[in-house]
């Protein structure tokens, strides 16, 4: 059961209209395994980590979490239909999510935004909610704001907070999408620092990040995407030392200049 | 530009202003709760992703808004009667009629709420597994009726306005009301002055607290 992977993608395809965004991606994630996704601007990567929580519909292959269909399920004559929400609502629920913008609930305090998702999804009690709020935004460094409302943050307290109230589901994986990109510089480290740890402490993670340092360093493996296509999926040492694919390389040129 | 002004005659007639008011305030309230519930629902429809709620909605809203309410009122006081065989009170009439004209404009400031909040927050809260009314009314609408309380003020003060327009179905209105009162005492001057600055009155504190809240949620960002 644990050695089945947690997340497998097979013959992916998500298209905007007549614009092909993905072309028939495949890979899995295993338990415990950190992803790292890198790749240029557009080439797909945010539009698939939406499609692993079918926060976006795909069109045709499979994503399974945990060995379940996302957002799909076959009918009698084995066609996909859309699954009903209760389903993919459970599946998301298992995998926490953060976004380049935070996307905290501007209205809420940062207590409150920690304690939605299990008061309001999970419907555990208030009390349990708040244990679990307190003893993540400890973690996270943030307890003595948990009054404070996401404006009075700034960006690296916010994504922290963020972090926290995707921990609080207790998901399965996380999936961070360009986590740093929205951050002045000097925040950038506060905030990989607790991805780091989460890794260090077995965490799933899929990690659409343009901080090089942190794929090399933390990530298990790294895929790296181009215009809808994984052009190479191999350990960093691999990718960075010796890449496969003449674009990889000209992509690293790049980015590392 | 030697008019005599004579406001005696106008205040023996106070009465009439007083009642004439308290209809246009009777029409403002029907027209009110009226336009609210059905531009509340219409609102959410025109935002649903169903196209069987939404095409409605949307087929509706046009049509008030792209026809005068003057045409509206006339038709539900005349036509409808005819066609449904409801026949309603010139008072019913009015306020149905400006009740579902001022829908379509509401509907239209709560759909634009919703739509002002960026995807995102629609994102979070399904990443967590939220379903699309629990994030409605926990995410999206806390934070889209704050965005829709200034133009809503803005739709109550015009709605207030358009109750003038009952005076062509008979409506014993203030403009009616001081329209019968000219044909007594040939005063049309001060008569339509009173029944400006009454409107004036009635309307303008409105429109200062939606400058206000305006104002303060900017600045608030
Ligand atoms: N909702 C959408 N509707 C239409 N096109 C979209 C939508 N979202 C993304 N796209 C398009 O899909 C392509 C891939 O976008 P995506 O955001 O997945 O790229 P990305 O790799 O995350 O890029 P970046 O590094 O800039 O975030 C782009 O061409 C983009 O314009
Ligand atoms: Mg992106």
């Amino acid at each position: 059961m644990s050695d089945t992977p947690i997340i497998s993608v097979a013959g992916l395809h998500k298209s905007f209209g007549k614009l092909e965004v993905l072309r028939g991606l495949s890979f899995e994630v295993q338990r415990g395994e950190v992803l790292a996704i890198i790749g240029p601007s557009g080439s797909g990567k945010s539009t698939l980590l939406r499609c692993l929580n079918f926060l976006e519909e795909y069109q045709a292959g499979e994503v399974r979490f945990d060995d379940q269909l996302v957002g799909y399920r076959r009918s009698g004559g084995g066609k996909l239909k859309l699954d009903s929400e209760n389903n993919t609502r459970r599946i998301r629920a298992r995998m926490g999510m953060v976004f380049q913008s935070f996307n905290l609930f501007p209205h809420k305090t940062v207590l409150e935004n920690v304690m939605e998702g299990p008061l309001v999804v999970q419907r555990v009690s208030r009390n349990e909610a708040e244990q679990r709020g307190r003893t993540l935004l400890q973690r996270v460094g943030l307890i003595d704001k948990i009054g404070a409302y996401p404006a009075q943050l700034s960006g690296g307290q916010q994504q922290r907070a963020a972090i926290a109230r995707a921990l609080a589901m207790q998901p399965d994986a996380m999936l961070f999408d360009e986590p740093t990109s929205a951050l002045d510089p000097e925040l950038v480290g506060e905030v990989l620092e607790v991805m780091q740890s989460l890794a260090a402490e077995g965490m799933t993670m899929v990690v659409v990040t343009h901080e090089m340092g942190f794929a090399r360093q933390v990530a298990d493996r790294v895929m790296v995407m181009d215009r809808g296509e994984i052009i190479e999926l191999a350990p960093p040492a691999q990718v960075f030392g010796a890449p496969k694919s003449p674009r990889t390389a000209e992509f690293l040129r790049r980015v590392l200049h | 530009m030697d008019y005599i002004w004579q406001w005696n005659q106008i205040w023996d007639y106070r009465q009439v202003f007083v009642r004439g008011m308290q209809v246009t305030l009777i029409l403002t309230c029907w027209a009110l709760l009226i336009g609210l519930v059905l531009g509340l629902a219409l609102g959410l429809m025109r935002s649903s992703r169903l196209w069987l709620l939404r095409v409605p909605a949307a087929i509706y809203i046009d049509i008030f808004r792209a026809t005068p309410i003057l045409v509206q009122l006339v038709w539900i006081y005349y036509a409808l009667p005819i066609l449904s065989g409801v026949q309603m009170g010139n008072i019913t009439s009015a306020s149905v009629g400006i009740g579902l004209h001022a829908a379509a404009y509401i509907a239209e400031i709560f759909r634009a709420g919703i739509a002002s909040i960026d995807r995102g927050q629609s994102d979070a809260a399904k990443s967590l597994g939220m379903g699309y009314g629990q994030a409605m009314r926990r995410i999206i609408l806390p934070q889209a009726v704050r965005r829709m309380v200034p133009p809503f003020i803005n739709e109550f003060a015009t709605l207030m306005k358009l109750t003038t327009l009952g005076s062509v179905l008979a409506v014993n209105e203030l403009l009616h009301e001081a329209e019968n009162l000219i044909n007594n005492t040939y005063r049309p001057l001060e008569t339509y002055t009173v029944v400006a600055v009454l409107f004036g009155l009635m309307i303008y504190p409105f429109i200062w607290l939606s400058q206000r809240l305006e104002q303060r949620w900017k600045t608030r960002g």
